[in-house]
């Protein structure tokens, strides 16, 4: 195992707007950001650009105190594609963008703009479900602790989010792998053979995500690792609910999500379907 | 059901006939069903202790009942054990023919489709290699050498489902041994090992579709239909049933848990549903197996599905079904009379070599090095109790002969068995260093 990347704080982050309800909210919740992170920020509108949006924009920024010190993009073309370009351009760390809780079946399969960018993007994605003007602070982060080398960063991310917003509580969801669990209980085995099997499994998760955690100075976070049995992905998202976490942070997927995806959910899939709280899919870029 | 009728005046009467077993037959079912599976229990205990599958001492324990042994030297005794030529034994096969749509339907939930979506490119190009090869070579083989089998055939048609079918017995992997085999050696979270195991899970999906697309063929009279036709209600069914059917299960199953008792009631809602999905593919002209198989796949897939459900529905159906249904293979032909060397090792080597070759293959394709390549052939060479399922529905549909199915037997035996020293041998070695070098980097962090 490699060591853990310092300085993970999203340098640069975009955030996507568009001209709904929420838009005063989303940059509100970037002025909140920026306090805590302090990083820069690239507002991207994709659409037609007239004089009074460019107001309305402006004024929003203005009164965030963001004017100043953040960049505004506005380009026409095809919504997630000219993201995506606009975020491979500017090398951005983080994208944050608004997105429904839940959907529409027929548009959970064809997608929605944050579904679509979610999927394809090359940084890290914020997906924002109830954006506020006036919101209260971060209290819970719920991070996943799979077997996976993302899991290092994403871990570390956590962290650090947990400490540039004063939040308390981490809890660090280990998913027992219900597949690898399920094939230990083959009738194959004794009883004692399957406890000493299902307890070095166990041990090595525990070994492993010790390690990560001793990469990382935790100052006066509380960090909770929670096992919990059921189908990665899924499970986490139920907790995050459950436990009404404030923020969720997964690994970016492995690859590039489908249609297929949506039909077979795995992973990400469970969460996008019916988003449990704010969503961070945290995809660190290598050196 | 009624007998032969009879005129009264203008009146049609029927007399009725007699449906039930006779006492004598009841007994000999419920005596045959109890010494069985004490005896295989016990067979399989001791086999255990040599480290061998439960299949293999099931298998032997009802070798040594059976016309092989007991039933060559004893013969009497053996009437007693299990009598097959009395009433008794209808409700016996249909015993056996239920036992084996549940363990189908077992097999089916252990397969997730999840982790073989989430593996890489390695995994798939080992699967369809692994799947391909054997599949291709057993198919020309077959068709071309028939006789070396001791097979002969009148109609092109049926050579043809031969030659299916023999690639098929060679293309299709033994999950739950292979699985044995790598807890055991401690390789399950090792990149080999995940790759096997997500290798044998697909490469069972298209064994399964495969077979159960031959069975349904000899069943068509006509042949206007055919292969395609078959195969495509197959898919459609599958289809249908992995979308549709599975987030019917999906949105049910909570409901399901909250108000029925549990286990009871998944165990009743799952195995019905595996009874009405294996009824509808043997009435749409596929067999019953594959529509358990497909309903498995189904339920094995839902989020709401916990471990502890699981187990109690494999515990069930493996404890109590499958050993009946394995020891009454022992019961089916004489293994010692109807053994042909030639035909055995033919068909040993065959399976040794297709699935060495295409799995190796496909492992080195995928960027394995070729220790690697090779320990994933042999990772995936068992046979188990998948091949023994295909060669006695094989041999009940009058697809093969007897030394023939005797032969496939014993190649899926042998392949099970030589799994774990090979993978012991090949790649344990090396695995265990990587992961002391592992450990020590973790170690030395910590200090």
């Amino acid at each position: 195992m490699s060591g853990v990347k310092k300085e993970l704080v999203f340098k640069k982050i975009g955030i996507a707007i568009a001209f709904s309800p929420r838009l005063e909210a989303l940059i509100a919740e970037a002025a909140k950001m920026q306090v805590g992170l302090k990083s820069e920020f690239i507002f991207i509108h994709v659409g037609n650009k007239s004089e009074e949006d460019v107001k309305t924009i402006n004024e929003y920024l203005e009164k965030y105190n963001l004017l100043n010190n953040s960049k505004l993009i506005w380009q026409e073309g095809e919504t997630v594609e000219t993201i995506l370009n606009i975020c491979d351009e500017e090398q951005l760390d983080l994208l944050v963008a608004g997105a429904l809780e839940k959907e529409s079946l027929i548009k959970y399969i064809m997608g929605s703009v944050a579904r679509k960018l979610s999927r394809k993007i090359k940084c890290s994605m914020l997906m924002l479900t109830e954006p506020k003007i006036e919101s209260s602070p971060l209290k819970s982060i719920v991070v996943e602790g799979s077997n996976n080398p993302k899991t290092e960063n994403t871990i570390a991310v956590a962290i650090e989010i947990a400490k540039a917003f004063k939040v308390k509580n981490v809890d660090v969801i280990q998913e027992t792998d219900l597949n690898k669990a399920v094939l230990i209980r083959s009738d194959e085995f004794k009883e004692n053979e399957v406890a000493k099997h299902k307890e070095n499994l166990i041990e090595e998760e525990d070994k492993r995500l010790n390690y990560i955690l001793s990469c990382n100075d935790c100052g006066d976070i509380k960090i909770n690792i929670d096992r919990i049995e059921g189908k990665p992905g899924y499970i986490i998202s139920k907790y995050a609910r459950e436990h009404h976490a404030d923020l969720l942070i997964l690994n970016s997927p492995d690859r590039k999500l489908n249609l297929i995806d949506r039909v077979f959910p795995t992973d990400i899939e469970f969460a996008l379907a019916d988003l449990p709280c704010n969503l961070l899919l945290v995809n660190i870029k290598e050196d | 059901m009624l007998g032969e009728p009879k005129q009264f005046n203008n009146i049609t009467v029927y007399s009725s006939m007699n449906t039930s077993l006779s006492q004598q037959d009841t007994i000999s079912l419920i005596f045959s069903l109890g010494v069985l599976l004490i005896v295989a229990r016990l067979v399989v205990e001791f086999f255990r202790k040599f480290k061998m599958p439960l299949v293999v001492g099931e298998l032997v324990a009802g070798i040594c009942l059976g016309p092989s042994l007991l039933g060559h030297y004893f013969p009497n005794i053996s009437t007693i054990v299990l009598n097959q030529h009395s009433n008794s034994m209808i409700a016996f096969n249909g015993i056996t023919a239920i036992s084996v749509i549940m363990l189908l339907f077992v097999a089916g939930m252990e397969v997730d489709l999840s982790i073989i979506r989430q593996q890489g490119k390695t995994a798939l190009k080992t699967s369809f290699l692994g799947l391909i090869i054997p599949l291709a070579i057993g198919f020309l083989v077959a068709y071309y050498f028939y006789p070396l089998f001791g097979e002969y055939f009148t109609s092109s048609s049926k050579l043809i489902l031969f030659s299916l079918f023999f690639g098929t017995a060679l293309a299709v992997s033994a999950l739950p041994i292979i699985a044995r085999t790598l807890m055991d050696l401690g390789l399950f979270r090792s990149k080999v090992g995940m790759i096997i195991i997500v290798a044998a899970m697909f490469d069972d999906i298209v064994g399964w579709l495969l077979f159960s697309v031959i069975l349904g063929m000899l069943k068509i009279s006509s042949h206007s239909h055919g292969f395609i036709f078959t195969l495509g209600l197959t898919i459609l069914y599958s289809v249908a049933m992995l979308t549709v059917g599975r987030i019917i299960i999906n949105k049910s199953l909570p409901w399901a848990q909250k108000n029925f008792s549990w286990p009871g009631g998944f165990l009743s809602i799952s195995l019905g549903l595996a009874f009405l999905g294996a009824a509808f593919t043997e009435f749409i002209g596929i067999h019953a197996i594959f529509g358990a198989f497909i309903v498995g796949i189904a339920f094995g897939d839902s989020v709401h599905l916990t471990e502890k459900t699981r187990e109690i529905v494999n515990q069930f159906v493996t404890n109590i079904f499958a050993p009946l249904f394995f020891v009454s293979i022992g019961f089916k032909v004489d293994f010692f009379a109807n053994f042909d060397l030639q035909i055995t090792l033919l068909v040993l080597v065959l399976a040794i070599a297709t699935k060495l070759i295409g799995a190796g293959l496909g492992a080195f394709w995928g960027g394995l090095t070729k220790q690697e390549s090779i320990a994933v052939g042999f990772g995936m060479n068992a046979r188990g109790a998948m091949g023994i399922i295909l060669a006695i529905l094989a041999l009940q549909a009058e697809l093969i002969n007897e030394k023939l199915f005797v032969a496939i037997v014993i190649m899926a035996v042998i392949t099970s068995i030589m799994a774990g020293p090979a993978l012991q041998l090949l790649i344990k070695r090396q695995i265990d260093k990587e992961q002391d070098d592992l450990d020590k980097e973790q170690d030395d962090m910590f200090v």
